[in-house]
């Protein structure tokens, strides 16, 4: 309850403010721009801190002049985890608000829950966090990553590391699901036989197969099943482990890998859903030298990323948006893709001269670049971004080295059935 | 290039091995190895290192594993400087790694680490090291690895060593990674003697290979009767010895399991089964004791230094600190609440759940909403091979304790003034009250323990899980339907229960997967319950109202 008033409290704050600064600054000096993310509810951990570097980016254009000449005036509402919720906030920025642009979702599921609504709205959305793929909405730009700028180049980089058993592992539902299937085919056509893919597979009626690898409920935190299974299927060596597990499953999961006495020398594990902050709560010292893949990691060493970094934390400490923490605060790949999805947006926005979504998102089509803190992005034809993508190693601070580099990654959303 | 500079690896690592085969010792030669880990450190070159990784092949130094092992995980650093390496060897104390002194270290050191490459090829090293380790776990670890690489350079050496084992054992294990290899590399007799070999000792890491030489054999033209049969009996036996072997794992992972649920649920038999207080907080107070424990840890890391012995035993400190905190917390709640709705267990629910959102949000205040990271002392890391099934320490401890609290609590009940007291309270409060027990210090008391047990389990779950604000919500369902299915007051009713569900939920996950594995069980409770509404044990009695 007490969360509930505090977020009450803070879209009051907000409203005010937003009253306050449109009367100063007078309304037609302002555009309105959406937020749309759980502040409240099991995904607030995650995509608060979307909401923080969202308020952060606009608050850094807003500085430097605005969009168009207007400075942005964000609208926050709360998805609270509730996936119908997304759809009816969404309804409301659109239709009471009338924002120009909404930046939100981070589960695949409030996305395609929100999905219908700009649709008919014929509105604009920008999704920043990796996801399954297999999806185009004509009304949403995605600037996560996509299979193919992920799963696709980690896998790569074992086979070239010689390993030469995969086992895959996730929470059951859509990402891990797809992302296993696209993955299973993958390792067929780089000739990795069945049997050396572990975890399970799952055939319809036809013997087509469905479902790879081995899936636990949401919150499970009893792995000791699965991980006698990964120590036997790692038994004659050269294995390793595809982690989607999602959520603070993979605390479970992780101490009881290391208690099992597995290394990350004999078999890796490269997780896709384990960015720097979802580190903060994971036993590190266990974890050295495993791995990830992001278009972004906080240990990138470049002046961009640098200053990025410093201008955030600079602005912690300033901003007096209430319920912000301050302290311990990391930068990780979907806050950057959120920072580069505004900064796209804006050079859309000042192509194509207008605020009008359909204009902007022709503009987005045609090809805008940002130099990022991960590197240069470009907007792509298929609502998809180009960038780098950096496979990194886990280190016993919480942080990632970049072990291996690849640049301008055409993000590809459709790849179901495209390996054969 | 790659290739010749992996060769010269090979050989180098090749040429140590004759050498420790035909020599038995080498000369521990400590002053040389750390030279040469130092200039390796202090390296920047690509082949530079590769050199001095040789050189460290041909010393074979135990000080070598230490070192690698403390760079692997950031306790080494380097100073441009001072060109000094410095390693921890205490708390905030550093040793100058070329001498083994404690010095102060100079202001502009950083934390130096070995790259992904470097750290696959010490982790060789570090294997071939093992080989004259004198644990013979370690010692037969790494034949096996050599065993299962089927490098043909490594047969002769894994021999030589072979032959000098005197535990019977290991020199088993080195028999069987010779066979491991010579699978791949032998002649057609050798590899069917060594498939009858592995066979007969159930070498689980060798069932793919034989797997693989029976398609192979049986796919070709001329098909070999001889290998062929040898393969499939071997397949047979390893199969079979797997299959026991699953059923044990199965058994101790069940055991675990049903520990974890007996813990968290047996707090809750006392404060529910026993007094008939319906606390919806039960699973903040398994936070709570999460909590404290990872406090005690900070503190400890804090003022001791993680290698300490203090940290080595801080989970043992932080035990009886999370059982106070949280018979503390259960005494206030039960003081300032609870004594009041005895006769009301409805309104007791609803006001102890919001007790349980007040102490989540709390909670979340205070640590973030974020879980914290606790870590297990040396001790409860790692596993112990029990004939091939895997029992990790903090589990075998579990089982321990779960075991304890279930007799120390039967023993308080059944044989001390107060655990007299307590049942008398229990089967009716006016009656014992009008007796002379002084029920409402024993109401407090019993609540209080039952809510310290809570916290017992929760230090145990900081060990093998989460610790976050939200992680109560995790068990509580689970407690309550321990207690429920074991009958409500009954204490040796839950112990049963929360063995049963384990085992069952254990058992059934290898056969349907975690996700249906769970539904079953649910389900299975929901059709047990239908035929036995009172659980396993159901509580009689005389008493009107019930």
């Amino acid at each position: 309850m007490k969360k509930r008033s505090s977020i009450l409290r803070y879209t009051l704050a907000v409203g005010v403010g937003a009253v306050l600064a449109s009367q100063s600054l007078q309304a037609k000096e302002s555009v309105k721009v959406g937020v749309l993310h759980s502040l409240s509810g099991t995904m607030a951990i995650s995509e608060t801190s979307l909401r923080d570097v969202l308020l952060f980016t606009f608050d850094e254009i807003n500085a430097n002049g605005g969009v168009l000449g207007k400075k942005i005036e964000p609208i926050v509402v709360d998805g609270a985890s509730d996936w119908p919720l997304f759809a009816e906030k969404a309804e409301q920025l659109l239709v009471k608000d009338n924002v120009s642009v909404t930046f939100g979702c981070w589960t695949s599921v409030s996305r395609k829950s929100v999905l219908p609504v700009y649709e008919k709205h014929n509105s604009l959305l920008f999704y920043p966090v990796q996801y399954e793929g297999e999806e185009m909405s004509p009304n949403i730009f995605y600037t996560a990553e996509a299979v193919n700028q992920q799963a696709i180049p980690a896998v790569d980089f074992l086979l070239e590391e010689g390993y030469k058993k995969f086992y895959l592992i996730g929470t059951d539902y859509v990402y891990p699901q797809t992302t296993n299937l696209v993955l299973f085919e993958y390792l067929k056509s780089k000739g990795i036989p069945v049997q050396n893919i572990g975890g399970g597979l799952r055939k319809d009626s036809k013997g087509a197969v469905i479902s790879a690898g081995n899936y636990t409920p949401f919150g499970h935190s009893d792995f000791q099943q699965i991980i006698s299974e990964i120590s036997k299927f790692a038994a004659s060596g050269d294995a390793c482990v595809i982690n989607t597990i999602n959520g603070d499953s993979n605390v479970p999961f992780f101490k009881e890998f290391a208690a099992s006495g597995l290394k990350s020398e004999d078999c890796p594990v490269v997780s896709f859903s384990i960015s720097e902050d979802e580190f903060r709560s994971l036993p590190s010292k266990d974890l050295v030298g495993h791995l990830g893949c992001w278009t972004y990691f906080m240990s990138i060493d470049s002046p961009t990323n640098k200053k990025f970094k410093a201008d955030f934390q600079t602005w912690l400490t300033k901003t007096n948006v209430p319920g912000i923490v301050k302290e311990g605060r990391v930068t990780c790949s979907p806050m950057v893709l959120s920072y580069n999805g505004v900064y796209l947006w804006k050079a859309a926005v000042e192509k194509a001269g207008t605020f009008d979504p359909v204009k902007v998102m022709e503009a987005l089509k045609s090809g805008v670049s940002f130099d990022g803190p991960g590197g240069t992005v470009t907007s792509q034809k298929n609502h998809h971004l180009t960038k780098t993508v950096y496979i990194g190693e886990t280190l016993e601070n919480g942080q990632f080295e970049v072990v291996e580099t690849l640049k301008d990654v055409v993000g590809e959303p459709f790849l179901k059935g495209t390996f054969k | 290039m790659m290739i010749t500079n992996k060769f010269n690896f090979m050989k180098t690592l090749y040429l140590l091995f004759s050498i420790l085969g035909m020599m038995g010792v080498v000369k521990a030669d400590e002053t040389k190895a750390r030279e040469v880990l130092v200039a390796l450190i202090s390296s920047s070159s690509k082949s530079e290192e590769a050199r001095y990784v040789e050189d460290l092949t041909e010393l074979g130094d135990p000080i070598i594993a230490n070192v690698v092992a403390s760079w692997r995980v950031g306790e080494i650093s380097y100073s441009k400087s001072q060109d000094k390496v410095y390693i921890v060897s205490g708390f905030e104390t550093y040793e100058d790694l070329l001498t083994g002194a404690v010095i102060s270290p100079a202001g502009d050191r950083a934390i130096d680490r070995p790259s992904r490459k470097l750290r696959k090829k010490l982790s060789r090293i570090v294997d071939f090291l093992d080989l004259k380790s004198p644990d013979l776990e370690k010692r037969m670890a790494a034949s096996r690895k050599f065993g299962s690489s089927q490098k043909p350079e490594f047969i002769e050496v894994l021999r030589e060593f072979e032959a000098k084992q005197d535990d019977p054992e290991v020199a088993a294990a080195f028999r069987e990674s010779i066979a491991m290899s010579l699978l791949e590399n032998g002649t057609r007799d050798e590899r069917i003697q060594s498939v009858k070999l592995l066979g007969d000792t159930y070498v689980f890491a060798a069932r793919d290979n034989i797997a693989k030489i029976l398609k192979d054999a049986s796919s070709g033209e001329t098909v070999d009767e001889e290998l062929v049969s040898s393969c499939k009996s071997a397949l047979i036996s390893i199969d079979g010895r797997q299959d026991l072997l699953d059923i044990v794992g199965t058994l101790f992972r069940g055991l675990s399991t049903g520990s974890v649920l007996l813990l968290v649920s047996y707090g809750l038999a006392i404060t529910f089964g026993q007094m008939g207080v319906i606390n919806m907080a039960h699973g903040e107070f398994i936070a709570l004791g999460g909590y404290s424990v990872y406090l005690v840890q900070n503190y400890v890391l804090k003022h001791f230094g993680e290698s300490s012995v203090m940290y080595e035993w801080y989970f043992v400190i932080a035990l009886p600190i999370a059982f106070g905190v949280t018979a503390l917390a259960g005494c206030l709640l039960e003081k300032g609440l609870i004594q009041f709705l005895y006769k009301r267990p409805l309104e007791s629910l609803l006001a102890t759940w919001a007790v349980s959102m007040i102490m989540q949000q709390a909670l979340r205040l205070y640590f973030g909403a974020a879980n914290v990271s606790v870590s297990s002392p040396e001790w409860l890391s790692g596993s112990y091979d029990f004939g091939g099934v895997m029992m990790s320490y903090n589990r075998i401890a579990l089982i321990v304790f779960a075991i304890f609290v279930v007799i120390v609590t039967s023993l308080l009940l059944s044989k001390t003034n107060w655990g007299l007291h307590v049942r008398a309270t229990m089967q009716n409060r006016q009656m014992a009250s009008s007796l002379g027990v002084p029920s409402s210090r024993v109401n407090m008391l019993t609540f209080a323990f039952g809510s310290g047990l809570a916290g017992l389990a929760g230090a145990f779950i900081a060990q093998i899980g989460n610790v976050g604000p939200s992680m109560g919500q995790t068990y509580i369902v689970d407690s309550f339907m321990v207690v429920v299915v074991g009958g409500v007051g009954n204490l040796m009713g839950t112990a049963i229960s929360s063995l049963g569900i384990g085992l069952v939920d254990q058992g059934l996950q290898p056969l349907l997967g975690p996700v249906m594995g769970k539904i079953s069980v649910l389900f299975g409770i929901i059709l047990f319950l239908q035929f036995r509404p009172g659980g396993i044990f159901p509580a009689r009695s005389r008493s009107l109202d019930d």
